[in-house]
């Protein structure tokens, strides 16, 4: 057991002395997911679409239209049928909902997404200052339209960093396997690291198995600092349950950490397995939907992509994190993952070669 | 207690169609250094690898300490310290770290302070092995030999790539194992080394094993001539009849002579020169060495 620690804790040390892997394992994700954010991720967006439901078709119905026209920050969208309005809004496709009333002693209902707080009620300020100024305007005297705000329950908005999070820490789960325990394994068996530790009576499952723990800890501290980054800088959210995602996620290294000890098996030098791990991990990264959904990818290469191991991972992680989903429909394809894990320590037990 | 300490009895190793140890039998006693002797591809590393329990031989047995290698090689390990040739270490451990960790796969372990001060790297305690130099990590590579506190210690190779200052700083470290009672079995192809360190040598050629001795008894018996060496200037002698000379070469002045009574054939020179016969300068006599003992036991030299 002192063994099993030691190799764990100086192999941790060992990985944070070197800034090439703490660059890829933490600086690398975070970069890609700042950048990405960047790119497509604006949700916060500056103009607010205004959904506006004209009932009566009256001459104040006419006065609002024009005026909510020329505020800069509203984009005003016509709508005939109020429920579909309202579904655009539950949807995130519209910022605020206005109904005009036929009868004009009515007030003007506006309605906002309760989840979306933030949004809604810089929306509604400038609706509330637009009216107020329009009844100044018209009478000299207040009230003459009055507005009624109701809160709607609609679908949480999933922004973008929330999707983006779970993709992220699936991908570096699946680089630690691909990148760093294919490279690694293979440089200690060419410098003849793993020949001296076999010359030691201790026995050879009690140090690989102190390595998969080591990447087990390294993982887990590069995705607490990522998760951590993306909370506080990036304001994504993990909406479901921890203990699954952690759970989700400790499942995926060991899978990959295996898929990792294979490939350096059947690799000569520390370069070929690096590359062969390459070469399984950049085509994942962009097809499994780590960074966008999956199904942004062709119709043709769906089969493809429902293939590779990452897959599963990456819908299953983003279901619980992003979504809050249960883990029941999901538990199939972590099965298909499971026999990638089961396969790969099984190929890596049989092709292992210390030297 | 027995004597012998590490009994080898007919080991083979083939790979493929090459046989490269080719039944190979010697006992190392307890406390001596015993020294296998050899060019590269000789097999030392394989037979010692065999011992070490690395490398499972076809034919042969070798019993460490009393425990068959082939039964329980974790068992022999443990009794054992061992420094391979050429094994790396982490980059980024330090030279403590590395001792620690090495010391936790082993069911003994010295303080690492300790080892630390006897191969003389207190200065780089905390350096990382990426940053020592060749010297040092020779040093760290036997102090983690050293760790569970070893009866017998195998040492591949140790001083290749070494410059002269730190080959004998490792000399004077070898010699101390063995006043501390400790058996030491290592392979060389330096002959000053075998020569220097060595109780009892065994000379491997092609994987077999061609000789084992002491170094003064190889000598004696297999290259018993010693060199005599001179430079004519002018003169000449029939050098072949001197008394002693069992061997005569003469090349443009220069000539040497192998014989097996040195004082005999310099107390010749000096009379032919005295009677005005010859006149010469330089006059050399060269003890012969392991190196002599291996050319004349193959036809080739130790390094080509």
């Amino acid at each position: 057991m002192r063994a099993f620690f030691m190799t764990i804790n100086m192999g941790f040390r060992h990985y944070f002395r070197d800034r090439s892997t703490v660059f890829w394992g933490i600086a690398f994700p975070l970069i890609l997911m700042g950048l990405i954010g960047l790119a497509f991720g604006r949700s916060d967006s500056l103009t607010f679409s205004l959904g506006f439901v004209d009932r009566g078709g009256g001459p104040l119905a006419e006065g609002l239209r024009r005026g909510l026209n020329e505020v800069p920050v509203f984009r005003l969208m016509e709508e005939t049928d109020e429920p579909m309005a309202l579904e655009a809004l539950r949807k995130g496709r519209r910022t605020l909902v206005v109904v005009v009333p036929a009868n004009a002693g009515e007030p003007v209902r506006v309605y906002f997404d309760q989840a979306r707080l933030q949004d809604s009620r810089t929306a509604l300020v400038i609706l509330e200052r637009f009216i107020a100024e329009a009844n100044l305007r018209l009478s000299g005297a207040p009230e003459v339209v009055r507005i009624q705000a109701r809160g709607l329950q609609g679908q949480r908005q999933l922004r973008f960093f929330d999707f983006l999070l779970p993709g992220i820490l699936a991908m570096t789960v699946m680089q630690t396997g691909l990148m760093g325990v294919t490279w690694v394994v293979a440089e200690y068996r060419q410098r003849l690291i793993l020949k001296r530790i076999l010359a030691t009576p201790i026995h050879p499952f009690v140090f690989l198995g102190g390595l998969v723990g080591r990447y087990t800890v390294t993982n887990f501290v590069q995705m607490a600092i990522i998760v951590a980054v993306a909370i506080f800088a990036f304001n994504a959210t993990i909406v479901g349950n921890p203990a699954t995602v952690i759970g989700l996620l400790m499942f995926g290294t060991l899978v990959f950490v295996g898929i990792g000890f294979a490939i350096s098996t059947v690799s000569k030098t520390p370069e070929s397995a690096n590359l062969l791990g390459s070469a399984i991990h950049f085509p994942m990264m962009f097809l499994s939907g780590t960074l966008w959904p999956r199904e942004f990818m062709p119709d043709f290469m769906q089969p493809v992509i429902g293939l590779l191991p990452l897959t599963p991972l990456v819908d299953a992680m983003r279901a619980v994190a992003a979504r809050g989903d249960a883990l029941g429909p999901y538990l199939g394809g972590l099965g298909y993952l499971g026999a990638w894990g089961v396969v790969a320590f099984a190929l890596a037990a049989w092709r292992f070669r210390w030297e | 207690m027995d004597h012998v300490i590490v009994d080898v009895q007919d080991l083979v190793k083939r790979y493929g169609a090459i046989t490269a140890v080719d039944h190979v039998s010697f006992q190392v006693n307890r406390g001596e250094i015993f020294g296998i002797l050899g060019p590269n591809g000789a097999g030392k590393t394989t037979t010692l690898e065999m011992v070490e329990g690395l490398r499972v031989p076809d034919e042969g047995t070798a019993v460490v300490d009393g425990i068959d290698v082939r039964r329980d090689p974790r068992g022999v390990r443990s009794l054992i310290g061992v420094q391979l040739q050429e094994a790396g270490f982490f980059d980024r451990l330090t030279v403590e770290e590395t001792l620690q960790l090495f010391g936790s796969f082993q069911r003994k372990m010295l303080p690492p302070a300790d080892v630390i001060d006897r191969m003389q790297l207190q200065d780089k305690r905390r350096a990382w092995v990426m940053n020592l130099s060749g010297g040092q990590r020779q040093r760290l590579s036997i102090a983690v030999a050293l760790i569970n506190d070893p009866r017998i210690i195998f040492l591949d190779e140790p001083t290749t790539g070494l410059d002269p200052q730190a080959r004998r700083n490792l000399w004077d470290v070898i010699e101390r194992f063995r006043e501390e009672g400790r058996t030491v079995v290592l392979t060389t192809h330096y002959m000053e080394e075998a020569q220097r360190l060595c109780d009892r040598v065994a000379i491997m050629d092609h994987g077999r094993m061609v000789a084992l001795n002491t170094p003064r008894a190889l000598i004696r018996t297999h290259a018993p001539s010693t060199t005599v060496a001179l430079t004519v200037l002018d003169g000449d002698l029939v050098y072949a009849s001197l008394p002693g000379v069992r061997h005569a070469e003469v090349s443009n002045g220069e000539v040497v002579l192998a014989t097996s009574d040195p004082m005999q054939t310099v107390q010749a020179l000096m009379e032919s020169s005295r009677a005005g016969q010859i006149g010469f300068h330089q006059l050399r006599v060269e003890e012969a060495t392991l190196e002599d003992v291996f050319l004349q036991l193959t036809g080739r030299r130790l390094r080509e």
